[in-house]
């Protein structure tokens, strides 16, 4: 069944159903064929799946342009996948100028990221693997955006959880790389419980799980406030887990444990967006509820705060990145929360640039250094002058420079506190001040000032695969820095599609018009107020950590409490790990029920063979075989109830 | 005939096996093997053959004893709901024979016995005479006690005897209720009493419903009539561990949507709200017990426990598509836990160990035996695409209408199976590699690889073609619920 929504213009988008399924099929494919016949020839199994995600790319890349021809109307394709009862269930795909967006963001940077891995994962020993695992995923990936209903979109959402597993824990051999993967999934899944439960409401209350109907039924209020408050509520626990929003975002620093592709590809620019695309997608609840919409602020408030303040004093450089990815999520859900829809994907969008960017980027420079302690760096600028200027264009358009693209994102999203929640403002303006700060302490650390050795190579380690020499740091090989220079064209100019709300106005006619706020015009104060505290930032960590005209130890040793606390994670793992999980779950709560059904239950059941076996042992001796014995029981019997009978029916 | 053949057909290569001169018991595993691949395909041609939403087919039906006030029938028929319990049935009964390829110890009498207990489990899902249903149900006794006390393990003969006096304890409650129904309504044939409405009773019918319960309630099992099942599994054989849980199990939730429901709708209204609670509490209760476990079969023993709560739960809301759901959550489980049984037992065989805190790092010595450890794990997590995921969900969306606190406890259940499956995982398989089995053959058989594709297939295959099935038990069990009028 196939429905065509028309945009403002009356154009719909003309795409056949079958490329966008080719979309989704080429690596799914590519994840097959290396699965089943490819285990021993891994060159081959990259070289299959880069031309997999080529295809993916192209066809993305076409579909978009259809989509913007037909000025971002959408095309719905949908066909019955099962049913029970009135239960029915289909499989569809959804194009519209979100999903067109997201499709583009998705395909290129993993099309970038599996061609420098040719390069960084060189010679791994799982490296037909790697290429089968990150298959998977961009199939899970571009399934979620292009799925029609929430049923389909949670299949892909619970698929990309697996390939991020698969991949945190690709290295499984290393303890913390198996216990990583397991805590992003379990963490994930926490939050995947709100979700699932938003399922269950809108289907029970709803009836359906189509994106279109439910955009009507939020819209329409028939369903009544509570329930679509706990819709909203259920979905963004789901995006809570997934894009790593406080208090779930303890998984994603950890899973740093996978390669750097891996984190550049799926937590940094794509799936731990997808929390951000879920709730986008589902925009006109939120617009429903007011409630949820607030709180969905506030979490990113808060994950901006706590992401940023981390970031500060992480000494390893892909955990910076890590932490900053967390605070750039919070963002985006505090632009949800501002009505800012069109605003969080412009972020989302240019984040995923820039972002990956700035993980090849350190995967580079662990690729020269064997290391990602900041510490052992230092001095590659002139080393690695490739990476050092992509790095350093990165983390401009991060800390959100004039006229790169994260400038434009962030900037908008300020605007859109400004006007609609001065409290949410105060906080993002305060965090970019951080933002700036983090970051250039992370350039000054590692490519400024005197190279500090690197980390020597253990030729022990049969598993490491690292053939450089860390003493003599050099430039990455082109596989390597080709993707770097295309993603920083990205960072560069991706922020000028916003050029007279171009961008906005695609992305929005993929919602219902009643469920939008007109964006607030540019403000020249906004953006100067912020690119100001933005070259505030630079200079404070240029002063600290390149000048030393601070001493970065005599603040810790002044604001030592504070430090603690972000040295410890404001102790959530602790809390989490130690606290809830052993202490209070598996040696409490665990074993009092295990104790509870070992002898409780199962002892009530043995207690009753042991009372059975014991009565027999007694019985036995009433079974003799001696007929006298027999009959003075027979006797005393009639005896007793001559008894009762006298006793019952007195003379 | 057709279904006489595929329900006796097993027990016969059982007798040939058996029959095999003492010179040539080594063949015993090829007839039965024989035997087993024969009554496959013979289901999957009933599966094929089978007409959608037309009632019960391939019907044999004799008057076998006729006593006057009761007529007691040899009477097989199978319906959207037994069909494909009994394809399951088959199926796991032919990955058995092969995870029993390599017994030694008298393996005429173990492939007899693992024949007969096919032949039992088949006729209790295709039985419409009560009476004979319950003969079957008593006749899996015998293969099974000689199974685990003679071919098991550890405290082999306790397990053995606790499992036997388990199931009698609950059949005697099943044969009061049994006589109670066909004394008030005259007849044991199911169909009959199916379909009729029983207006005076010798015995109260809220009696016989929870009689009926209790016996069927031990086999699924419930809390807290589970305790025999983590000791039967865990010193039982692989191939018993594989047809217990993935059949065995099936015949009490079978038998509680068959004869409780069917057959006493209005008590069934009346208790929905109980079966489902214990369903929940069993999700639950079985999951935290399953965090404790550190021998590997016992911990998918109690994660069994855990994720058959939820075919209850699905019972007890007693709507079309939460029953849909149970009954696919009964043949998504026969075929995860099966799996996850015949890889544990691979495992076993090479390392001679299944406490967990002895085993690490498997995935670089015996990387098949760890993916096939990693994916019915992970089925058994109820991932998507997989079969487990479209019960589950296909469970809480039926019930959480009804009952929408049973459901929102028992969808944490959905967090614990990840936490308890992925610890394990990365205690088992991931982490540094132990050098004691450097020389373990990971690619040893053909038959082990046999068992190990072929359920991961069909875990795939129900996982994204859930229609194939789907379009079976609607019909079926839109009878049962028009029956409760839900």
């Amino acid at each position: 069944m196939t429905e065509l929504f028309a945009a403002a213009s009356g154009e719909v988008p003309g795409i056949s159903e079958a490329v966008l399924w080719a979309i989704i099929v080429a690596p799914l494919a590519a994840f097959t064929a290396i699965t089943l016949y490819l285990r021993k020839l891994p060159k081959v199994a990259g070289y299959l799946s880069i031309a997999a995600i080529a295809g993916s790319f192209v066809l993305s890349l076409i579909t978009l342009v259809d989509v913007l021809g037909a000025n971002g109307g959408i095309a719905i394709h949908t066909h019955e996948w099962f049913q029970a009862g009135p239960l029915e269930v289909a499989l569809g795909v959804r194009i519209d100028g979100l999903t067109a967006v997201m499709l583009v963001v998705v395909s290129s940077v993993s099309l970038l990221v599996q061609v420098y891995s040719q390069g960084y994962m060189e010679g791994d020993p799982g490296y037909g693997r790697y290429y089968a695992y990150m298959s998977l995923f961009i199939t899970a990936m571009l399934g979620l955006v292009l799925a029609d209903n929430l049923f389909m979109l949670f299949i892909f959402w619970e698929l990309v959880g697996l390939s991020s597993y698969l991949l945190i824990g690709f290295w499984f051999h290393k303890p913390s790389a198996a216990a990583a993967a397991k805590k992003a999934f379990i963490v994930t899944r926490i939050g995947d419980l709100g979700l699932l439960a938003a399922i269950l409401l809108i289907w029970t209350r709803g009836g359906t799980f189509a994106i279109d109907q439910i955009h009507d039924l939020a819209l329409a209020g028939t369903l009544g406030g509570t329930t679509i408050t706990l819709f909203g509520l259920g979905l963004f626990a789901g995006a809570v887990g997934k894009s790593a929003q406080f208090p779930l975002h303890v998984w994603l620093p950890d899973a740093m444990e996978g390669p750097t592709p891996v984190s550049a590809l799926i937590h940094a620019a794509t799936m731990v967006a997808a929390g951000v695309y879920l709730m986008a997608r589902f925009f006109p609840v939120l617009e429903a509820a007011p409630d949820a919409r607030e709180v969905v602020g506030w979490i990113g408030a808060a994950t901006v705060v706590v992401g940023a303040s981390l970031a500060l004093v992480q000494t390893d450089l892909k955990r910076v990145l890590a932490y900053s990815t967390i605070s750039q999520l919070g963002y985006m859900m505090l632009a949800l929360g501002v009505f800012g829809y069109a605003v969080a994907i412009f972020h989302l969008f240019t984040h995923a640039f820039f972002k990956a960017l700035l993980f090849l980027g350190s995967g580079s420079v662990n690729h020269a250094t064997n290391t990602f302690d900041m510490r052992r760096m230092g001095g590659l600028r002139t080393l690695m002058p490739i990476t050092f200027w992509t790095f350093l264009i990165g983390t401009l358009s991060l800390a959100g420079v004039f006229p790169l693209a994260g400038f434009w994102s962030k900037d908008e999203i300020l605007l859109e506190a400004w006007v609609n929640n001065k409290g949410l403002y105060t906080v993002a303006a305060i965090a970019s001040f951080v933002t700036a700060l983090y970051m250039f302490r992370a350039i000054f650390m590692t490519f400024f000032g005197e190279y500090k050795g690197g980390e020597a190579v253990d030729h022990e380690d049969e598993d490491s695969h690292f053939h450089g020499d860390p003493a003599h740091p050099h430039e990455s090989s082109w596989v390597m820095t080709v993707p770097l220079l295309i993603l920083t064209a990205g960072a560069i100019a991706a922020g000028w599609w916003a050029w007279g709300k171009e961008f906005h106005h695609f992305v929005e006619a993929a919602v219902p018009a009643e469920a939008l706020h007109k964006a607030p015009d540019f403000s020249y104060w906004i953006a100067i107020t912020s690119s100001l505290i933005a070259v505030a930032g630079i200079g404070t960590a240029w002063a600290i950590y390149h000048r030393g005209l601070v001493s970065s130890t005599e603040i810790r040793r002044i604001a030592f409490p504070l430090a603690a606390l972000l040295e410890r994670k404001f102790f959530l793992d602790d809390l989490y790990e130690r606290a809830f999980a052993v202490q209070a779950f598996q040696r409490g709560w665990n074993r009092l029920v295990e104790q509870f059904d070992t002898f409780a239950v199962d002892g009530t059941v043995n207690g009753v063979g042991w009372v059975g076996q014991q009565s027999s042992r007694v019985l036995r001796h009433a079974q003799t075989g001696q007929v006298q014995l027999y009959g003075a029981g027979i006797a005393a019997g009639v005896f007793i109830v001559a008894i009762i009978v006298f006793i019952a029916n007195p003379l | 005939m057709p279904l006489t053949v595929l329900v006796f057909l097993p027990a016969f290569a059982g007798l040939l096996a058996l029959l095999l001169p003492a010179g040539r018991a080594q063949y015993a595993r090829w007839v039965a093997l024989a035997g087993s691949l024969v009554a496959l395909a013979l289901s999957i041609v009933l599966f094929f053959d089978f007409e959608t939403g037309a009632g019960f087919q391939f019907i044999d039906r004799e008057t076998w004893i006729d006593v006057g006030a009761f007529e007691i029938q040899y009477f097989l028929a199978v319906d959207g709901l037994s069909l494909p319990l009994v394809v399951l049935t088959t199926f796991l009964t032919t990955a058995a024979v092969l995870v029993s390829f390599n017994i030694e110890y008298r393996p005429r009498a173990y492939f007899a016995c693992l024949m007969v207990l096919s032949t039992a489990v088949l006729g209790v899902f295709t039985a419409m005479d009560f009476l004979l249903f319950f003969l079957f149900w008593e006749l899996e006794l015998f293969p099974m006690y000689l199974l685990i006390s003679v071919w098991g393990s550890g405290r082999r003969e306790y397990s053995a005897m606790k499992f036997v006096l388990y199931t009698v304890a609950g059949s005697a409650f099943m044969l009061v209720a049994i006589l109670a129904l066909a004394f008030s309504a005259g007849t044991f044939d199911m169909q009959v009493l199916g379909t009729e409405t029983i207006t005076t009773a010798v015995l109260p019918l809220r009696w016989v419903f929870l009689f009926l319960f209790i016996g069927f309630a031990v086999k699924l099992p419930i809390v807290p009539l589970h305790t025999w099942l983590p000791d039967a599994h865990s010193d039982a054989p692989t191939a018993v561990s594989v047809m217990l849980a993935g059949v065995l199990l099936k015949m009490g939730g079978y038998a509680i949507i068959r004869t409780c429901v069917t057959i006493l709708p209005d008590q069934a209204n009346d208790y929905g709200i109980w079966l489902a609670a214990i369903g929940s509490i069993s999700v639950l209760y079985g999951a935290f017990v399953t965090f404790r476990q550190t021998d590997v079969k016992r911990l998918i023993a109690y994660s069994s426990v855990s994720h058959m709560g939820l075919v209850l739960l699905g019972i007890g809301a007693l709507g079309t598509t939460a029953m849909v759901g149970a009954a696919y959550q009964m043949l998504a489980h026969g075929l995860i836990t099966g799996m996850l049984f015949v890889v544990v037992g691979l495992m076993y065989e090479r390392t001679h160990t299944r406490e967990i805190g002895r085993l690490g790092g498997l995935a670089r010595q015996m990387p098949l035996i760890a993916t096939g450890l990693v994916f019915a794990g992970f089925a058994s997590v109820g991932l998507p695409a997989l079969a487990g995921f479209i019960a589950e969900v296909t469970v809480f969306l039926g019930a959480f209408q009804k009952h929408e606190w049973a459901v929102i406890m028992a969808i944490f259940g959905v967090v614990l199976s990840a936490g308890y499956i992925l610890w394990t995982l990365q205690r088992v398989v991931f982490g540094p590699v132990r050098h004691e089995w450097d020389e373990a053959d990971d690619q040893k058989h053909w038959w082990e690889h046999a068992s190990v594709v072929g359920l991961a297939v069909l875990v795939i295959l129900l996982g994204v073609y859930p229609d194939l099935i789907m379009d079976m038990l609607d019909p079926a069990i839109e009878v049962v619920s028009a029956r409760v009028g839900a």
